[in-house]
């Protein structure tokens, strides 16, 4: 399936290149896609310039179909996409634009530890954090809710989590949507979605999803660092999961009912999995009620992971979580749509805005954000691979005058599962890792190559893009010490 | 020989399936995603065994091989089962009666989480000789 894209493609400026609407009949509007020529040849080796093309051909798109230099070649929509349609105008809302694990994403904590101090106790909390945190495929935790319960947490995301005493008030208003989007109906949630979620609150899941021990090695915007209490040396950890089997039980069954809007709202799209309805239609409303509901039940996840990994800092090192200062710096979803509010053409419109593999990334000022993030903008969180690098990003105007607020999410995938499962030996892998000061703890072998660094772009190349375009600014890298694998 | 193929694809998995007819294909299918997900640990207990009923309909056959699968996927996530064996009872195009059987997870090792079956790039062909399709799952 896989070879060499040779469609249409102009360079705009070193960081930007578009698919010209002219590429395809049926396109609305043209593509454009943030990359440099490094990054270009590997987004050229498959499909995801094609699904770009393909998301041009959404009723009420605005502006463009956008790729993030992460881009990769999904289903439907590319990873790395990003698509904003005007509700008023038809625009509609397309489950596949958001993906099967509704607000995967990722969350970033701080601490007041320094590499210096700990460097000794790593293997210790790797192993503390693989013991207490479920992972793995189904894996199961030990969080388990009833229906009315469930319901709650649906409707209340991370301050369901926080009110059982898994977290504070100040982790809220740093999370995205304060942890809670609004709007959420769990009326629109099957019985099967329920059961799926019933244990797997506090839960990893597997893939690419990870718990990260980190340290701090290199700072870009002193002023920013200062402002978030960050500085060399210092560990962070970071936590990257989603809405578990509730969140793919919805989008299936949305999908479904979606494919037949295609004919009962005359929609013309070159790929099935683009199933999509008006988001103001009864399907859309309800789809966007539902995915709402997982969007919830991940922040809920993600905060209930926090309170794991704060346990186990805490049973290791013998200190409070509060004393050795590990707090929340921002939770940030990467496969989400949302209405939001853009200038298009001089005039004031609502927008919706799928950001499937592609980060919120709000400048200065942004009323969206809490007080803290005024001055420096939203903080964007970049996990990178096992073997290379994570950043820390903050959003900025350019990004809400050119990307809808969007940035990249990730490294973006280079090599298929299949490719590195045939050519990476587990336990080289693991010593190569090693010998950098990486230690790696995996459910499954399997999932330990098919994610191994060779796997992925260099998130390095990736974020010089979105720098260099100015989407988001550079604050601080951090490089893994301890990494979990579902 | 194996009755499917594994395609490359950058980020996700897809398959080339056979079937000697449209019941083997979706037999070939349902085996090939827990073939790819599971592996039995041995063990000299005889292994727990559930069947369960599926009826699914669609409207045409591409959405009832997704279905299908999906709805596979989704039962062996919520009944905590790997499916072996599958009996089609009834086919056509647009409408399938049939039995998974299941063995408890607790003796498998899961290798695999595969999320959903996709309609991106998905083909089913009667090729002459046999059926066949190409589907791209989300793992």
């Amino acid at each position: 399936m896989s070879e060499l894209w040779q469609g249409q493609l102009e360079k705009i400026d070193d960081y930007h290149w578009r698919i010209p609407k002219s590429y395809k009949p049926g396109m609305r509007v043209p593509g454009i896609i943030y990359a440099d020529e490094k990054l270009l040849k590997d987004i050229r080796q498959d499909k995801a310039l094609e699904q770009v093309a393909n998301v041009a051909f959404l009723p009420g798109i605005v502006n463009a179909s956008l790729a993030m230099p992460d881009i990769h070649w999904g289903y439907g929509f590319c990873i790395g996409g990003v698509a904003a349609t005007d509700i008023e105008e038809g625009g509609v809302i397309s489950p596949g634009g958001v993906g099967y694990d509704i607000n995967c994403g990722v969350r970033l904590m701080r601490t007041d530890l320094r590499y210096e101090e700990i460097k000794d106790r790593i293997e210790e909390l790797v192993w503390a954090l693989f013991n207490d945190v479920p992972a793995g495929v189904g894996s199961k935790g030990d969080i388990r809710v009833g229906l009315r319960e469930e319901k709650e947490i649906l409707l209340k995301g991370a301050k369901w989590a926080v009110e059982k005493g898994y977290g504070t008030a100040d982790d809220l208003e740093c999370t995205e949507e304060n942890g809670a989007i609004a709007g959420a109906d769990p009326d629109a949630v099957s019985d099967r979605a329920y059961e799926r979620g019933k244990a797997q609150s506090g839960t990893l899941g597997s893939g690419n999803h990870f718990l990260e021990i980190q340290v701090i090695e290199q700072l870009y915007d002193r002023e920013a660092c200062d402002a978030l209490g960050l500085d060399l040396g210092q560990i962070t950890v970071m936590i990257h999961s989603g809405s578990r089997g509730l969140g793919y039980q919805i989008c299936d069954e949305y999908v479904k009912s979606m494919i037949h809007c295609l004919t009962k709202y005359n929609i013309n799209v070159p790929d099935r999995q683009l199933a999509c309805a008006p988001v103001n239609s009864p399907e859309g409303k309800s789809y966007l009620a539902a995915m709402k509901c997982a969007a919830n039940y991940a922040w809920s996840n993600r905060q209930c992971l926090m309170h794991l990994v704060r346990q186990s800092f805490q049973r290791v090192l013998g200190t409070s979580w509060q004393k050795m200062g590990m707090f929340l710096i921002y939770d940030v979803a990467h496969n989400i749509a949302k209405i939001e509010k853009y200038t298009v053409g001089g005039k004031e419109k609502n927008l919706c805005v799928h950001r499937k593999g592609a980060t919120r990334a709000f400048g200065p000022g942004h009323p969206a954000l809490p007080e803290r993030y005024k001055k420096i903008g939203q903080p964007v969180i970049i996990p990178g691979d096992m073997g290379r690098n994570s950043y820390l990003l903050v959003g900025t105007q350019k990004a809400q005058d050119e990307t809808f607020g969007s940035t990249c999410h990730g490294a973006g995938r280079v090599k298929s599962r299949t490719a590195a499962l045939r050519s990476i030996n587990a336990n080289v892998l693991l010593k190569e890792l090693e010998s950098k000061g990486i230690i790696v703890k995996a459910s499954g072998r399997d999932t330990l190559v098919e994610e191994a660094p060779q796997a992925y772009k260099d998130v390095n190349d990736v974020v010089d893009v979105v720098h260099q375009a100015g989407i988001s600014k550079r604050v601080c890298r951090m490089r893994p010490l301890g990494v979990i694998k579902g | 020989m194996k009755n499917y193929q594994i395609i490359e694809h950058t980020a996700d998995l897809a398959l080339c399936i056979q079937g000697e007819d449209l019941s083997g294909l979706f037999t070939n299918a349902a085996l090939a995603l827990f073939e790819i997900s599971a592996v039995k640990i041995p063990s000299s207990k005889p292994p727990k065994k559930e069947s369960i009923s599926i009826t699914q309909k669609a409207g045409t056959p591409d959405e009832l091989f997704i279905n299908w699968l999906n709805e596979l996927l989704s039962l062996s996530a919520t009944r905590e089962l790997v499916f072996t064996e599958f009996k089609i009872d009834k086919i056509s195009e647009k409408a399938l009666e049939a039995t998974a059987i299941g063995e408890d997870i607790s003796g498998y090792k899961i290798n695999k989480e595969i999320k959903a079956a996709t309609y991106s790039d998905l083909k089913i062909e009667n090729t002459g000789s046999n059926w066949q399709a190409e589907v791209i799952l989300d793992v």
